[in-house]
């Protein structure tokens, strides 16, 4: 501590210390918060339609088109640390090849960003859509309200299809909702598979098993006839 | 001239301080900085604003670094008295002595 250097050297060195300290308390408060998200997810109107994976593809696929209807109360995941909550429902149904099930194929049909007040200007949107998120937070540091999300009749943010190409009439399909916390600072937790102190599993989630209808025929091929 | 000054100046950059001043800022700067993150911690947590939490962090690490690292004269209050040169008796501490007769 004799010169101006070391002064500086050591202030410096034992800031970083207290600041890993610092973050690691913060990282651990998540543990003191208990989360009961919730959710409901139920299929509306569900097609397949054919389709190409892209313009120039001569291959022709099925796709699916799921509307859905969702409500859910993740409000308990916004706590200080959360920086944004990433929210997605899937679709699932069992493997033809499998007899007992255990192979699964699932895919995306929606997701969604909730960012906590704290990182909505890391939110990728243009200045109005901004200034409206910041204004809806305005004065306050975190805001539970953003976890509860009431869908209708949602239109599916993906068309999804299958590695065959085939997908009608598929029976046992499933909506699963999935939920993924980023924190400022500590580890990143997904649904829970298991409960863990005052973390509990998420109730509900998952909706009715449904089978997916034949292909729809062509409109415009009706007319001509 | 230009010696006195080069002197000068490093001295300035050196910014050495005193013993005591030397304890002092290492209990002052470990205090403080602890101080600062937990009041970080504790404040961000009750008013549940990670922001606030940071910039207090920041802030507080800023302040302790303006308090401890310029050689302020508060840190040079006590300066070592040094013995006088070479165990010379005060009494011949006038003049040279060399071959028991003294010089100049």
């Amino acid at each position: 501590m004799h010169s101006t250097i070391v002064r500086a050297q050591n202030v410096f060195g034992f800031f970083t210390t207290v600041a890993f300290v610092v973050a690691a308390l913060i990282a651990a408060s998540d543990l003191t918060v208990p989360r009961a998200p919730k959710a409901e997810v139920t299929a509306n109107s569900v097609q397949v339609v054919k389709g190409r994976p892209h313009y120039y593809s001569t291959k022709k696929e099925e796709y699916a088109v799921i509307r859905f209807t969702m409500s859910a109360d993740l409000s308990s995941l916004f706590t200080w640390n959360t920086k944004q909550v990433f929210v997605w429902v899937s679709a699932s149904w069992p493997n033809a090849t499998s007899t007992d099930g255990e192979l699964s194929n699932e895919a995306v049909i929606w997701d969604s960003i909730i960012t906590n007040p704290s990182a909505d200007h890391l939110m990728n949107i243009g200045p109005a859509a901004m200034k409206k998120l910041v204004k809806s937070a305005k004065g306050k540091s975190i805001d539970p309200k953003r976890g509860i999300l009431a869908l209708k009749n949602q239109k599916p943010k993906y068309q999804i299809t299958a590695p065959t190409g085939k997908l009608a009439e598929t029976n046992d399909v499933v909506l699963k909702v999935h939920y993924n916390v980023q924190p400022w600072v500590g580890v990143l937790t997904w649904t829970p598979q298991i409960e863990f102190l005052g973390w509990k599993k998420l109730k509900g989630g998952v909706s009715k098993a449904f089978a997916l209808p034949a292909i729809k025929k062509k409109e415009t091929a009706e007319k001509k006839a | 001239m230009a010696d006195q000054i080069l002197d000068q100046i490093r001295d300035v950059a050196e910014g050495q301080i005193d013993f005591e001043g030397q304890r002092f800022t290492e209990f002052l700067s470990t205090a403080l900085l602890s101080l600062v993150g937990a009041l970080s911690f504790i404040i961000g947590f009750i008013k549940q604003d990670i922001k606030l939490a940071l910039m207090i962090g920041l802030g507080g690490t800023a302040l302790t670094m303006f308090i401890i690292v310029p050689p302020w004269p508060f840190f040079n209050r006590h300066p070592v008295k040094w013995l006088p040169a070479g165990g010379v008796d005060k009494s011949s501490s006038e003049g040279i002595t060399v071959d028991g007769k003294v010089v100049g």
